[in-house]
């Protein structure tokens, strides 16, 4: 018996070795991915749901975008070739939407409205508009977690917003520049993205969430702005700085 | 003149030996690749072609849209739009030339059947069943989609959603980008229940089934590439008919001019195939 490294070992090695890094590394890339979603932080307004999922620019209502989506991901690929990643494919969870493009994250991808994605859109699901007559969703900002809103001066998400002065009203105080996100917003995300707290202060909501929850949040505004000294100060050292705290201050701005 | 029966072994062999210079079963390889690669390009930031085959864009302008889907779209939308006609043009053209060569020379998936192929001598199992059933799932299919409201076989069954939904999948797995893992799972699913399918029942999704190979079928109704028979003595060796894995019956319409099947995806295995070396089967633009 000749002790040689034939090659038909070869071969059966290289099979081997094959094989196992092709069924490894699907286990690894998920592993690492899952490892990443656990670093993240828990989201802005808790309480309030995203309420279905946010399309790309220029979708029409729902049931229309449905009916001519063929989930072909041109603007999914549109958006990877524009490097900003935004949109993702919608996995079975939500069957209905199964298949379907939508911003899965924007406080790692937000859409930079470069409007490639409905001017590209074969079926028309994707309509071309002017960016700011977008309405993908509706962002609202934390009012317990925002920094301006807390004893703080910060312009991060006036800054980032593509808008700038149409969407932003500032209600200058003692108890900070207090922002509030009015309703010509698009929805783009890309305050949430820009927002310095942990995790982010500002939530994108669809528009039929946004009928729902605005009185609410309407009244939880109005109830901050008319409040005494002392009560506010109860909530924001209290309540809300605490947090704040336990979230920190982002300086690298990447979620993943 | 008869020519004895060949087994599968020596069949193949001489398969292998080229008769022209330009060998078919190649050539249409080549352009499958091409078309695939083109469209993996996209991955890295090239603006070839974008999207996938039931949908794309070409040069970042030209917008395709594959006929099925369309028709789909149209069913589920009611909802007639310039932009979508304007993208099923361009292939309604090309397939007015070619017919169903989109099958043999463009889908991906034959390229996968073809290796399934290879685990089994296949040729002794065929399902019989009539490629007219097709039409029927095909129409009860666009029924289906009016109801839903959704295009229900393109984004849900369509291999080749699926096929690049998963390619898509994986790359964005790959770099880490906004993605979902069930995506990635059920688009991989059903690619290898395909793949399984054709283990069992050779060639039956692209024979009976598929909607889309269906649709395209209608074009070799009127397309100008076509089989054409060129006068010269049959040997009735039927290898045509044999190395057909689309079951199209060739060697009995040899006294026509010409044949136009609707499921012929022209790969040319016919006239390769030929003992003759291809004098009397060709395919023919003319």
């Amino acid at each position: 018996m000749q002790n040689h490294f034939t090659r038909r070992d070869f071969l059966k090695a290289s099979l081997i070795t094959g094989s196992a890094a092709v069924i490894g590394s699907p286990f690894y890339l998920l592993e690492r991915n899952a490892y990443a979603a656990k670093e993240e932080f828990e989201g802005p307004l808790p309480n309030i749901e995203v309420g279905g999922i946010i399309r790309p620019p220029g979708a029409l209502p729902e049931k229309e975008f449905r009916a001519k989506c063929i989930s072909c991901g041109v603007c999914v690929n549109v958006c990877h070739t524009m490097k900003y990643d935004a949109i993702a494919v919608a996995g079975i969870k939500d069957i209905r939407n199964f298949g379907t493009p939508y911003i899965k994250d924007m406080r790692d991808f937000p859409c930079e409205l470069c409007m490639e994605c409905p001017k590209h859109c074969p079926t028309d699901a994707l309509k071309n508009l002017k960016k700011e007559k977008v309405t993908m969703g509706m962002a609202l900002i934390d009012f317990g977690l925002c920094f301006g809103w807390n004893g703080d001066v910060c312009l991060s998400c006036s800054k980032a917003c593509p808008m700038g002065a149409n969407i932003f009203d500032f209600y200058n105080g003692e108890w900070g520049n207090q922002p509030y996100i009015n309703e010509n917003c698009v929805g783009c995300g890309l305050c949430v993205k820009y927002c310095p707290l942990g995790g982010s202060a500002i939530k994108v909501i669809t528009e039929r969430q946004y009928e729902k929850v605005k009185t609410p949040y309407v009244d939880e505004f109005k109830r901050l702005l008319a409040m005494s000294n002392e009560e506010r100060y109860n909530i924001v050292y209290g309540q809300n700085l605490p947090q704040i705290m336990a979230k920190g201050r982002l300086v690298e701005r990447e979620y993943r | 003149m008869s020519y004895e029966l060949k087994d599968k072994e020596t069949l193949n062999s001489e398969l292998r030996t080229p008769n022209s210079l330009l060998k078919l079963s190649n050539l249409r390889r080549f352009v499958m690749f091409s078309v695939l690669i083109f469209f993996l390009l996209q991955f890295f930031r090239v603006k070839a072609l974008v999207g996938g085959l039931s949908g794309s864009l070409a040069r970042w302008f030209v917008k395709l849209i594959d006929v099925f889907a369309y028709f789909e779209s149209l069913a589920a939308s009611k909802d007639f739009t310039t932009t979508t006609l304007i993208a099923v043009v361009p292939i309604i053209g090309i397939y007015l030339i070619f017919g169903r060569a989109f099958c043999g020379w463009v889908c991906p998936m034959d390229f996968l059947f073809e290796i399934v192929d290879g685990f089994k001598n296949w040729s002794k199992v065929k399902v019989k069943a009539s490629p007219k059933i097709g039409y029927g799932i095909a129409a009860g299919l666009l029924v289906v989609s009016g109801l839903l409201g959704i295009p229900f076989f393109t984004n849900y069954i369509s291999h080749l959603t699926n096929f690049f939904r998963f390619i898509t999948g994986g790359v964005f797995l790959a770099l880490n980008l906004p993605f979902e893992p069930s995506v990635l799972v059920y688009s991989g699913g059903v690619i290898v229940f395909l793949l399984v399918f054709e283990y069992i029942f050779p060639r039956t999704w692209c024979r009976v089934l598929c909607p889309v190979g269906k649709t395209y079928g209608l074009f070799n109704k009127v397309s100008l590439l076509k089989l054409k028979y060129y006068p010269g003595e049959c040997g009735e060796c039927n290898l045509c008919d044999r190395l057909c894995y689309m079951n199209v019956k060739i060697a009995r319409h040899i006294d026509q001019p010409g044949l136009r099947d609707i499921n012929c995806i022209y790969c040319g295995r016919c006239a390769e195939g030929c003992e003759t070396k291809g004098k009397l089967v060709k395919l023919s633009l003319k």
